[in-house]
Formats: C-alpha cells, structure tokens, sequence
C-alpha cells in the first residue's frame, strides 16, 4: 500500500519488535496519532492566535499552558519548545559562544554538539571518558585547567550528556555542574535520551539549561524537542529583539532572535502535546524499562563470547554490546556472511539492526511489553543455537 | 478507532496474540468502526 507517489505505508512498529536504538522513545502515543491528523494543516496551531503573537503565548489549544507545565516537570523556569535539541544546542550556544572561545564537550558528545560550537565559531574542548565509558567530575575539572591554562579563561559554556548516545551510561551531570559553576561555566544538560524516558530535575543536576529531543524521548514527531532554563538563563537565551527597519521602523514585539520568532508549529507541536501526559506517567515506571532491559542483557550474556559494552548493570536501555566473540564468528563462514544476523531476527520479527552488523552494535529496549522484551531474549537466544554458537544455561 | 487498533498491533507485535482484554478492546473497537461507516455511508452517499 502507498501513501503517496513512491511513498510506501510505513509498518514497521505494528509488523516488528523494533530495537532501533534512537527510535524507541519516539513511537507516538495513540493520543499523538490523533492529534497530528486532526493538526495536519502548515499554520494549524495558530487559529487563534492572538497579542502578542507568540507561538508560546497561545491559549487554545493550551500552548501557553503545556510550555509551563514542561518548565515545571523539568524543574526549570522556562522553557520552549523547539525543532529538534540540536536547536536547543545551537540557541545556546549562539548565546554563549564567540569566535575562539573554548566550549566543554565530551569525548562520547553527539556530533550535533560540536556543529552548534561550530557554528557560533567556538573551540570544542572535550573531557575524556573514562575506561568506563563514564565522564566524571574529576576529569572535568583536569580538564577546566586544562583550557584556563591554555586559552587563559575559563570554557564560556559546557555542554554535557546526562545519558551518552554510544554507551547509554549515565553520566554525573550533577558533580560536573557543580564542579564547571566554580569556574562560572554555565551548562547545558543534553537530556535527548533521559527527558521523556526517566524522571529529569533540572535544577537538582545544577543544570542551567536542559536540553530534550521530542522525537528521540517525548513520543513525538519529528524534528521536535524542549529548551529549558533556569529564570536567570531564560533572560539571556530567550531574551526578546531588540532591532529595528531603519526605512520602515519596524518592530517585532516579543519575538526571540534566538528562537527565530515562533518554533515549533503545527503537527509536530500538537503531536508533542497530545503524548506528555503519557510520557509525564512512564518516566515513573521507568524500573519496568530497566527489567525488560535486564531480560534481554542477560540473555546476550548467556551467549558465548558476547559482551556489553554498556555500564552494567544497566542504568538505561540503550545498550552496546559486542558480539565479535560470538555472532560474528558465524558470519566469516556463512553464506550470507554478517548480514545473516539481522536477516535472521528480521525473520523471528525484529527491525533495528543495521544489516550486516555483527561486532559492534547497539539495540534499545524501551517501550517493549515485558512479554516482548522475553521474545526479543528468545530471539537472539535462538539465533545462537540455530547457528552453533553455544549458549550458557 | 484504526489509531487505537493501531495502537493494539504495536503492543503485540510481532506475533499479535491478543490475550483477552486485548480481543475485547478490538472487537469493541470493530463494531464501533462498522457503526460509524454504516453513519458516513448515510451522510456521504444519501
């Protein structure tokens, strides 16, 4: 079935398991479904959009009020919603950062991290991870001297994941801010895989700004995401325009430069709107998600030769595992070579793993029924056995 | 309603066996959806 020219019906959640490590937390709500038929139209939200004409200050449907209530939830000030955290990033960064100031990254930041330094023309200065995967507040702060040293200030922003996307390990965002806060660095808490998968407080992690991905944790369609602060921040990243037409003397009100005027219209907006409820209510039940994740892991360790990669036990389901002693073994002598494996899960009903990966890969749990996460045990379990690959009891 | 069926072939993918709650909410679902096609036959073909 087609939904358009060359466009086929997408199925893959209602035919599959998915385990695809950044589509998990961005399954729609049946809510969010709804919403974004009924808000298809380009400029849908804004029916009734009345002074002073911004996207976060329209009453119906409740825009102004779902703005507050994440700020809330995520224990900032303020917060707006905006198309993808990678905006988020770059808001702040455009903020923060001039040419040739040193930025706080990590060794494990996602690439959209160092294009939003990039692009305010900043320095990216990375602390290291540790043999575990784990970036510590004692690395950051080796590495804070590091830069005063060699730059002679202090990193003017430091962008931190509380959840890495490599490993999934959950990184001290609270011992890292309190230790960047001593050197005046204000920093952004990347979330995009914790706000709208495990409970997120913003203020508890000393974060000033909190970062989350609407499509990669909120159930939301993409390009969605929040940008949040503290009120001190909010003053700064969110502060309204200043300029005016030197032929027309034009103004623009309370638009924000840094947000381009309005954000995040229409669907995406609504869709995002229509699953917080549901995603206020899972971020409680997030020991359910670690329990599939469990079953699963543990399955993978009974066969021989795999590893996880990942911080274990796990404290997110987003996990790396490493099956070059097991998997692809198999893969140098069948005929199908490294895409046997995902060929066989796609067979038993599993999508997500990038075909002919058989070393070095990564599977996301969350969402899954428990019965679906047994499944899933199952499968691979029985993908070992199917090829000879012993399993331990 | 096809949202919410939907909604019930992601939880049981990829098998799709629906305990007994589950075949309740489709079959309630199903006479809903037939309800309201025989309602926009009336309306839409009168």
């Amino acid at each position: 079935m087609k939904c358009g020219n060359g466009i086929e019906t997408r199925q893959v959640n209602e035919l599959f398991i998915n385990i695809d490590p950044i589509q998990a937390g961005g399954r729609l709500t049946g809510d969010a479904i709804k919403a974004i038929i009924a808000y298809c139209d380009g400029y849908s939200v804004c029916d009734n959009c009345r002074k002073p004409n911004r996207l976060d200050c329209i009453a119906k449907p409740p825009i102004a009020e779902f703005h507050k209530d994440v700020a809330a939830w995520l224990n900032m000030d303020a917060a707006r919603m905006m198309p993808g955290a990678r905006r988020g990033f770059q808001a702040v960064a455009h903020t923060y950062v001039n040419r040739g100031d040193p930025v706080l990254l990590t060794s494990l930041s996602h690439y959209t991290e160092f294009l939003a330094v990039e692009g305010a023309g900043g320095v990216a200065c990375e602390i290291p991870a540790d043999e575990r995967h784990l970036v510590t507040p004692d690395a950051a702060a080796a590495k804070i001297e590091k830069v005063v040293h060699k730059f002679k200030k202090a990193p003017v922003l430091a962008l931190i994941d509380h959840v890495d996307y490599q490993y999934g390990n959950l990184h001290d965002v609270a011992g890292i801010a309190k230790v960047a806060h001593e050197y005046d660095v204000p920093v952004l808490c990347n979330g995009a895989y914790t706000v709208g998968i495990m409970p997120v407080n913003g203020k508890a992690l000393g974060a000033d700004f909190v970062v989350g991905s609407g499509h990669k944790s909120m159930a939301a369609p993409a390009p969605s995401g929040v940008l949040a602060a503290t009120a001190e921040r909010a003053k700064e990243v969110f502060r309204t325009t200043a300029i005016e037409g030197d032929v027309t003397g034009r103004k623009f009100g309370i638009k924000e430069p840094e947000m381009m005027g309005c954000t995040l219209m229409g669907a995406t907006l609504v869709g995002m709107m229509a699953s917080f409820p549901h995603v206020k209510e899972r971020v409680k039940h997030f020991d359910r998600e670690l329990e599939n994740n469990r079953v699963v892991t543990e399955a993978l360790l009974s066969i021989d030769g795999t590893k996880i990669l990942s911080e274990y036990p796990r404290k997110h389901t987003l996990t790396r595992v490493d099956t070059t002693g097991s998997f692809d073994k198999v893969a140098e002598s069948h005929k199908k070579k490294g895409f046997y494996f995902s060929s066989a899960l796609n067979d038993k009903g599993i999508f997500g793993l990038i075909p002919g990966a058989t070393r070095v890969w990564k599977f996301n749990t969350y969402g899954m029924t428990a019965k679906q996460a047994r499944y899933l045990a199952d499968a691979f379990i029985a993908v070992a056995q199917e090829n000879g690959v012993l399993v331990k009891s | 309603m096809l949202t919410d069926l939907r909604m019930i072939l992601r939880e049981t993918a990829p098998a799709h066996e629906l305990d007994e709650q589950q075949r309740a909410e489709v079959a309630r679902l199903l006479e809903n959806l037939e309800r309201q096609v025989g309602s926009l036959k009336q309306e839409m073909l009168k």
